[in-house]
């Protein structure tokens, strides 16, 4: 099954995903780098873009196993759900902004604030990451099998960071942490089910947690209440 | 003699330090760090929609019957869309966040909207099953913290609102302290139990306008085109970023201004950021007479809209539409001076009619609270019929303006209909001053 681009508007391409059934297999082609194809698809097709696209790709993923043979613009998979998305190229800023499910693999490299504000799921990159990585993050893996941008992990609630390469300033509250064995092989595993390269050394990045509270208990809050 | 104290036995203050200012520094010793509250800004001396007044028809102009004849009030967002948002009146209950308030206090407010025939906003945290099935039209907002933000959710909704900002606290992000992050709220939000939760000031996955058009794009998109995109958005530079979100795309604009409640804020952000809802409106309305979008992106004025003179002032400013926030909440109980609460207000110290403590999450009329104690204290069927009622007579104020004007319509009220009765009124809200009939160094 193929869908030509050329041929369609985005809401025409998307009205024809997400009439897809779940055994479908569709080739999109001559995508030219046009904003919000494949958002809010719920089937769990295989859907294949042949070239790049622009921004918010797979946005709202919820269950569609999307491909994509090129580059992608901001926002890719933003919120996801659940299914997966992988990228043979690069993606811009903001790759798998709050994403809460499914599974992201970008196999170049990545903008600033690569899962910024994760709820769940797994992204991973095989490549570098820019500045502000992780921000936010409250759960979820974000794996970056090469080097982190200055700012990783800054403000993090929950979830984990994991780098492969080279680390920047780490962001704020956000702290180097052991890993264990079981930690190290499940992280290869991931990486080898992704077609991604194993890094000889990982470093673990986890929330420091003197952010979560700034007036803790109630009786400082009954403090606060005096006007 | 003590010359600290004037000829009638009263000390003297000082206009500098004052009492409150050497009250505030105290405090703060103690604390070492900003204080906070909920409610709204508790500031006095700035210019509202309290300082205009009608000019009814007389002999120039006919009124309409106030007791009898019609007066239409319907209000329309996103005509062409397919499902476009219709309400009965232009009156909207704004986001606040399942969280801030109470399950019971959000499904009450769903009831009494329903019955009247208007919307509800979600806020912050996603959207209850039980707030969906008790408000026939549910805006769904898109916040930057984007906690409990769902595909189901979403398609769910009759119009979506992308969050930028609120009123009472433009560029920053939402508070909820630690008391209020219950189990089924963190669980919604995807953070731990009882931490005190800072929202995000900016979106995760736009930074700049053409973004945002982007954005919402892709907004319409997830929803096949078929409802309307709002943009809510404090106060601020009002002209300048209402022309953003207009040309953006929005069906709607949100403008709250800075009289806007709040579950929490830092007091500094409530008191001396953003600017009056009086002069917001005007703005707008000037930001989309210069784009020619005027009458065809709708316009919600927001902020400090106590009554229906408050809503019928806006209209005339040049709102389509207006949000209420803290209104409706009072009219559920927020503040009421029931016997049966006064330990639950001694406890926060203060008292009916002095409490602003949203922020503790100990809302002794079980509205601002997780606490299943005192969530009890609002009956959801009483509080709806009491919203409801409040909502009742709001349109009944508006409509006798508008009749007592001439117009069939609220919406053909205008800045003709009103006069200034202040000097900084007239010039923030560019409105003739009474008796001048002219805005003042504005020409002859």
């Amino acid at each position: 099954m193929e869908i030509n681009c050329d041929e369609l508007t985005v809401t025409e391409v998307n009205r024809a995903l997400r009439a897809l059934k779940a055994s479908d297999r569709v080739n999109v082609i001559h995508p030219r780098g046009r904003d919000n194809l494949g958002v809010a698809l719920r089937t769990p097709a295989a859907v294949h873009f042949k070239g790049s696209v622009g921004a918010y790709c797979g946005g709202m993923n919820n269950g569609a196993s999307i491909t994509i043979e090129g580059n992608a613009g901001n926002g890719l998979g933003e919120n996801s759900e659940a299914g997966s998305i992988v990228v043979t190229g690069s993606v811009s800023t903001c790759a798998g902004a709050s994403m809460r499910g499914g599974t992201i693999t970008v196999m170049g490299d990545a903008g600033n604030r690569l899962g910024i504000s994760m709820k769940g799921g797994t992204l991973i990159l095989a490549g570098d990451a820019g500045p502000m990585a992780g921000f936010m993050i409250q759960a979820g893996s974000l794996i970056i099998r090469g080097d982190a941008g200055r700012g990783l992990g800054d403000s993090m609630y929950e979830g984990e960071i994991y780098v492969g390469g080279c680390l920047g300033e780490l962001g704020n509250d956000a702290v180097l942490t052991e890993m264990d064995e079981g930690e190290r092989e499940a992280l290869a595993a991931s990486l080898t089910a992704a077609g991604v390269a194993r890094a000889a050394d990982w470093k673990k990045i986890v929330a420091g947690r003197q952010l979560w509270h700034f007036r803790g208990t109630h009786e400082e809050l009954a403090i606060w209440m005096k006007l | 003699m003590d010359e600290t104290v004037n000829g009638h036995g009263e000390h003297l203050q000082s206009p500098i330090w004052s009492t409150s200012v050497i009250n505030d520094i105290q405090v703060k010793a103690g604390l070492g760090t900003y204080r906070m509250h909920g409610f709204s800004t508790l500031r006095d001396r700035f210019p509202t929609l309290n300082d205009l007044v009608f000019l009814p028809a007389v002999l120039s102009r006919f009124p309409l019957e106030g007791y009898r004849e019609r007066c239409e009030t319907e209000t329309v967002i996103g005509e062409d869309l397919p499902r476009p948002l219709r309400l009965s009146v232009p009156i909207m209950i704004s986001g606040m966040s399942f969280g801030a308030l109470s399950k019971t206090a959000k499904v009450a407010l769903g009831k009494a909207a329903t019955k009247l025939g208007i919307s509800t906003t979600t806020g912050d945290g996603g959207m209850l099953v039980e707030e969906r099935a008790a408000s026939e039209k549910m805006i769904y907002q898109i916040l930057a913290s984007r906690y409990g933000h769902t595909l189901d959710m979403m398609l769910s909704a009759d119009a979506i609102e992308i969050c930028v900002s609120q009123g009472a606290k433009p560029g920053t992000g939402g508070v909820l302290f630690g008391a209020k992050i219950s189990e089924t709220v963190a669980s919604m939000r995807t953070l731990p139990v009882g931490i005190d939760q800072r929202g995000p000031a900016r979106h995760p996955d736009w930074m700049t306008a053409p973004d945002l058009k982007v954005k919402i794009e892709e907004i319409r998109e997830v929803t096949d085109r078929q409802v309307p995109v709002l943009i809510k958005m404090g106060a601020s530079r009002v002209f300048d970023d209402v022309r953003i979100a207009a040309k953006v795309g929005a069906d709607a604009i949100a403008v709250d201004g800075m009289e806007g409640g709040t579950g929490a804020s830092p007091e500094i952000l409530l008191d001396h950021t953003g600017i009056p809802t009086l002069a917001a409106i005007v703005q707008a309305r000037e930001a989309l007479e210069e784009l020619g979008l005027f009458g065809k992106t709708k316009l919600i004025a927001a902020g400090g809209i106590r009554n229906g003179v408050d809503a019928a002032k806006a209209l005339a400013l040049g709102a389509d539409a207006v949000y209420l926030g803290t209104s409706v909440l009072i009219a559920l109980g927020c503040n009421a001076p029931r016997s049966e609460w006064a330990d639950n207000y001694a406890a926060l110290g203060t008292s009916a009619g002095h409490c602003y403590h949203c922020h503790t999450g100990l809302c002794p009329a079980g509205i601002a609270t997780q606490d299943p104690e005192l969530e009890a204290h609002l009956d959801v069927e009483e509080g709806a019929d009491r919203v409801y009622n409040f909502l009742s007579s709001m349109v009944l104020e508006m409509t006798m303006l508008a009749k007592a004007c001439g117009k069939g319509d609220v919406h053909s009220l205008d800045t003709s209909d009103l006069r200034a009765l202040s000097l900084d009124a007239s010039l923030m809200a560019k409105i003739p001053l009474a008796g001048l009939d002219r805005v003042p160094f504005q020409g002859s």
